[in-house]
């Protein structure tokens, strides 16, 4: 089985514009635009996860390029290849690369994650986007619209993407659960709506891990959501508050440099971490941790940053 | 005035190394007449080729058109600037054409570009020179076609040793036998990184106050520092220890995240570490080297009388440091290729779609195929699902 057939939030991922929930506005606009295609801006859309940026900037490529769409398309994830060498090697190159087939209009080229470029990246961004105009469009796709420089939000049309509502998100978990004859009880469901705070894409992950060990009941939801990485950040901080930072640290190593998880989400997961702690001392837990996001943002080391972090979030504790 | 633009070569008694390929080029110079093909200099950087040919234009007394690279964008350009050049209107005198980084070219430019820099390059009306760090691609073979190629390799250790102590006899500086070994080493036969790295290394610190500890290698300096009986003498320590400040911060980071020590200590010791850190970071961003001599001041924070630190080359322990090499590398593995396919980030993947995956895997839901020495670590990552 191929990966991409086995996981449903992939097998149910919209292939058409029009099939993207709960965007009406923009499924609008896009639509209308694509209609003249040679003039089509470069599109920037902004949005929280999984409510269909991706999807959309995917949709938009494919109605574009038809079947040609994977050969004149760049994905690239920023969070995966942060700086100025990914914009300057991997982007340009594409961009500059000549051989267009007549059929198309352009190449595209999907930048997902784009507030995590670096500011050096996106400034080298902004030069290539304006040459290769006549050859290339951008789609780039954000959680945070104010991590995108302004030089390169002038240049785009920007999409702001709403969150999901649970009413849209318990819909399409019925629609699924149909099609693949799951069992799932209606508080099971609402359990995932609650968890997921519009997000379609983790609730469908809930709904195919719950599914997989039987019904899906609350308990059953309630036990699958300890599953992901962003327990173990919380673990990270417990352990810390407990002044074990040799422990917090080991376990932060493990989920960076074993996992993959990146700094930033990680200083991202640990933030959520603080938030529903609603431990009494927020504020100051949240400003040590933007310290220590400052430093790295400004070229330290990341290791020794998150540690230091780890040691500092130990007088939160007493 | 960085040391590297400072100590350029200001005539051909300066320049070092090379030597069989600088008679060629000069033989080039004083044969050349019209129809004569171009040179191409070819080798690795900072071992000056862009210096020889802007001696060459001097000593020979002719005017330089030089294109860098970067300027040169298509054939509509190199022929707007070059073609009056070439073409006798010599309102330049005696014009000669430098394309220095030709082979930028290649990655940089569009086809046009190469193009029209070869036409030029096959009706040399006046000499013509161009520099390239390689000469391997496609671009490169054809343009290689029409030139005589001068090739230039790395200087060797003697030489360097040679250039960097004239160097710091002209700046009177000093830096220890070991630490001028290692900048000669470390460059590679590049002269311009050396100069650079050694300037670094001399602005970044005050000069020794004791030369006893001149020779403390990094393990040996760390105990010594937290063996000293007082802050005087700890300083003199720090300070003296002089090897890559990079090295430095890690080695009292590790040190100091093993050893076991009060929460407290751990806490005030890793702020101080950070604040290095930062300014580290600070300085190779903004490349302000003469700010590293602020940091062993910062640094000198770490010290505190009778504390139970010693030095560690690692800062992990081993079991954690192996399923970092062994796991680590293949989960990695695993997680990039899938995240490719959910068009995600392989962060995004690995919290939020590679633990549910694991889990349906577990209950027979899922079945991927692996290679064979990634399904192993899949079984033991689904055993781990609590
Ligand atoms: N042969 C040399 N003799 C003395 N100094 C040198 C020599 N080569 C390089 N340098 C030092 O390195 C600096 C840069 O040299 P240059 O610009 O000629 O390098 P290059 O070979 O053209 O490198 P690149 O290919 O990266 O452009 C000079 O300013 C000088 O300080
Ligand atoms: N608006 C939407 N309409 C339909 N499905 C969606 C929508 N948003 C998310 N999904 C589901 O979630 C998955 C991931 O969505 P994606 O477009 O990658 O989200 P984002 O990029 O906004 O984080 C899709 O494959 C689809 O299954
Ligand atoms: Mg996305
Ligand atoms: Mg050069």
């Amino acid at each position: 089985m191929s990966p991409s057939s086995v996981m449903w939030v992939e097998k149910y991922r919209p292939q058409k514009i029009s099939e993207l929930i709960n965007q009406k506005e923009i499924v609008g606009s896009i639509n209308s635009m694509l209609k003249n295609q040679s003039e089509l801006p470069h599109l920037l859309f902004s949005g929280s996860a999984g409510v269909g940026k991706t999807s959309a900037a995917l949709c938009v490529s494919r109605e574009i390029l038809g079947k040609h769409w994977r050969d004149y398309t760049l994905e690239l994830n920023a969070s995966d290849e942060r700086g100025i060498n990914m914009v300057r090697e991997r982007v340009k190159k594409f961009s500059r690369f000549a051989g267009l087939d007549t059929e198309i209009p352009f190449k595209i080229i999907i930048l997902d994650e784009a507030d995590e470029m670096t500011a050096d990246a996106q400034t080298a961004l902004r030069r290539i986007t304006e040459d290769t105009a006549k050859i290339c469009r951008f789609i780039l796709i954000a959680n945070n619209l104010s991590k995108i420089i302004k030089p390169i939000q002038s240049r785009c049309v920007v999409f702001k993407f709403t969150k999901i509502s649970d009413k849209e998100i318990l819909s399409q978990l019925k629609s699924i659960g149909k099609k693949e004859k799951i069992k799932a009880d209606e508080k099971g469901l609402s359990a995932i709506c609650d968890y997921t705070d519009g997000d379609l894409r983790h609730a469908i992950n809930i709904l195919q891990a719950a599914a997989s060990s039987g019904n899906v009941t609350e308990s059953v939801v309630k036990s699958v959501v300890g599953l992901t990485k962003t327990n173990d950040v919380q673990d990270v901080l417990k352990l810390a508050l407990d002044g074990k930072i040799s422990d917090a640290r080991d376990k932060m190593i493990e989920l960076i440099k074993v996992y993959g998880m990146s700094e930033s989400d990680f200083l991202k997961y640990i933030n959520q971490a603080v938030f529903n702690s609603k431990a009494n001392n927020l504020e100051g837990m949240l400003e040590t941790i933007a310290k220590y996001d400052y430093r790295i943002l400004v070229g330290a080391n990341p290791e020794i940053q998150l540690s230091a972090l780890l040691a500092e979030l130990t007088k939160f504790g007493k | 005035m960085m040391w590297s633009e400072k100590y350029r070569p200001k005539n051909f008694l300066d320049l070092i190394g090379n030597e069989e390929s600088r008679k060629l080029f000069v033989e080039w110079f004083t044969n050349w007449k019209k129809g004569t093909r171009p040179i191409l200099l070819v080798g690795p950087p900072g071992i000056g080729k862009t210096t020889l040919a802007n001696l060459a234009a001097k000593q020979f007394g002719y005017d330089l058109i030089s294109l860098n690279a970067s300027d040169v964008r298509n054939k509509k350009n190199i022929h707007e600037i070059l073609s009056p050049v070439l073409g006798n209107q010599t309102v330049l005198g005696t014009p000669m054409i430098f394309i220095d980084e030709v082979d930028g070219v290649h990655g940089r430019a569009d086809y046009g570009g190469t193009e029209a820099i070869i036409k030029i390059l096959k009706e040399p009306t006046v000499p013509i020179v161009l520099a390239a760090n390689t000469d391997s691609s496609d671009k490169m073979k054809s343009i290689k076609k029409v030139v005589k190629t001068i090739e230039m390799k790395p200087l060797s250790p003697k030489l360097l040793r040679l250039c960097l102590n004239r160097i710091l006899q002209l700046e009177g500086v000093k830096i220890d036998s070991d630490s001028l070994a290692k900048l000669v080493t470390k460059s590679r036969g590049d002269i311009r990184s050396m100069i650079n790295f050694t300037q670094a290394r001399a602005t970044g610190f005050d000069p020794p106050t004791e030369k006893s500890f001149e020779s403390l290698d990094i393990e040996e300096g760390i105990n010594a520092f937290y063996k000293a009986n007082s802050t005087v003498e700890a300083r003199s320590i720090l300070y003296s220890l002089r090897i890559d400040p990079r090295e430095k911060i890690n080695a009292f980071y590790s040190s100091i995240i093993t050893s076991k020590i009060s929460a407290d200590d751990m806490q005030k010791f890793l702020q101080v570490i950070s604040e290095a850190d930062m300014l580290y970071g600070k300085i190779m961003k903004t490349q302000q080297w003469r700010l590293l001599r602020y940091l062993d001041a910062i640094l000198l924070g770490l010290y505190k009388k009778d504390i139970l630190i010693r030095y560690s080359k690692y800062n992990l322990s081993w079991p954690l440091l192996n399923r970092l090499r062994w796991d680590g590398t293949k989960i990695k593995s695993i997680i990039g290729s899938l995240a490719k396919t959910m068009h995600v980030s392989k962060s995004t993947f690995s919290t939020l779609y590679f633990p549910y995956l694991l889990y349906c895997i577990k209950n027979k839901k899922i079945d991927l195929e692996f290679d064979e020495s990634l399904e192993e670590i899949v079984q033991k990552e689904v055993a781990l699902i609590k």
